[in-house]
């Protein structure tokens, strides 16, 4: 089962996400976006990760989603191919209309605005440890293949721009009720807060994560990559490791989602 | 009254380059662009009282325009264009943090009291040699310069 990471200029994870991959068990490469694009097809499955695609010039996002890789990558998509957007990757997704893939750029990963107690306590770029919600059934989308409605991943995020919005009135009604929401932010108990620090950016509904109608592309904003070993998780955790360094950690379990939905699909 | 800073790099824009590029080489206008520009808008509303709006603009610039680096031109209400290309306005229409921190930073921290109101946006300046180049402009707005979902535009000819 081979992957491609595929890599913009300006895309500075493709390598940790190519490490967390293979943990995985998936095989892969980094795809630079300067390769002829119908080499994609030769790939099982597809990963955007995170960054500063095109220095996020003009709006994070817009420009990569206009290069020829995106149009082969809806092409893939449309075959039942998995797609992972992570970050940045999301906004691409989001950008090119393969999130939440309804026909046309049906929402807008837009600036943070952390909301506490009806103020707006902080703006902008924000780093931090989170916990994530699953909010779909099993086996409704690649990236989380492998979990059950409720669990909860721990993981970070590092961004400026993550506040879903949309001028659309019906779309989140749609969205819940297709399980196109596949994870919001919640505290370590699991409880989803519209709230600054649990919903750290804003997003409508606490949104982490979103995925296209057919359950195959599925985009995020934290960073399962960051958090795929053990000793990647923060010194308070309970489940970090010290010793192990092959030791899986919770972020793993979204490759290993990809990993199973190819095999399914074959 | 209002306040505009017209605000663009004397160094060259790789930002406005990208999207020159992206526009030419990815989406089909090599025939219909000629060239393309950017500034930045800051529209300040001031208390109509202001005595020497021209001097106050200049003293606003200084906080808000980095001159090793960028020029500007004020304007008193209306801006003029100089002809030549398309402006286009591209604003957030969700509420737009870096101009609420700038009313604040320039009424609360640098003693702006006149000041009532900041705006933000990028104008857009559209060289374009195709039969109808306002429909063009409003094309290129809506596939490439907005997202819908939290960006407005406005061609200001």
């Amino acid at each position: 089962m081979k992957i491609a990471v595929v890599q913009f200029p300006g895309t500075n994870c493709e390598h940790e996400t190519l490490v967390a991959a293979r943990s995985a068990g998936l095989s892969g490469e980094i795809f630079r976006w300067n390769r002829p694009a119908e080499e994609l097809s030769d790939f099982d499955g597809y990963i955007i990760p995170g960054g500063f695609s095109y220095q996020d010039r003009l709006r994070a996002g817009a420009i990569a989603s206009k290069e020829p890789v995106m149009e082969s990558l809806r092409e893939e998509a449309a075959d039942g191919k998995p797609i992972i957007g992570i970050c940045n990757g999301f906004q691409i997704l989001v950008e090119s209309g393969l999130l939440p893939g309804l026909g046309g750029v049906d929402v807008a990963l837009a600036q943070n605005v952390m909301v506490s107690k009806g103020e707006i306590v902080r703006r902008g770029f924000y780093c931090a440890w989170t916990t994530l919600r699953h909010e779909a059934p099993p086996e409704r989308c690649s990236g989380s293949f492998l979990l059950k409605k409720g669990d909860l991943v721990r993981m970070p995020l590092a961004h400026a721009e993550g506040n879903l919005v949309t001028v659309d009135e019906d779309l989140m009604e749609r969205l819940n009720e297709e399980n196109q929401v596949i994870f919001r932010y919640c505290d370590e108990g699991g409880w989803v807060e519209d709230e600054f620090p649990v919903n750290v950016n804003g997003s409508l509904e606490s949104i982490a994560a979103i995925c296209n109608p057919e359950g195959n592309v599925l985009g995020m904003m934290p960073h399962p990559e960051r958090s795929s070993f053990a000793w990647q998780l923060p010194p308070t955790d309970p489940g970090k490791s010290a010793g192990d360094m092959g030791s899986p950690g919770p972020g793993r379990r979204i490759f290993e989602s990809m990993k199973r939905y190819i095999e399914v699909r074959r | 009254m209002k306040i505009n800073l017209r605000i663009w790099l004397k160094i060259p824009d790789a930002e406005a380059a990208t999207v020159k590029n992206t526009l030419l080489r990815r989406m089909g206008y090599e025939d219909a662009l000629e060239g393309l520009g950017k500034e930045r808008l800051w529209s300040i509303e001031v208390d109509d009282s202001v005595a020497d709006p021209g001097d106050l603009a200049r003293r606003l610039a200084r906080e808000l325009v980095n001159e090793n680096k960028e020029s500007y031109a004020a304007s008193v209400d209306s801006i003029e264009f100089e002809g030549g290309y398309i402006p286009v306005k591209v604003g957030l229409h969700i509420e737009d943090g870096e101009a609420v921190s700038a009313q604040n930073r320039l009424r609360n921290r640098l003693g702006f009291d006149m000041v009532r109101g900041v705006e933000r946006s990028v104008i857009w300046k559209l060289a374009l040699k195709s039969e109808k180049p306002e429909k063009t402009a409003e094309e290129i707005a809506e596939r490439l310069l907005i997202n819908p979902h939290k960006d407005f535009y406005e061609i200001m000819t």
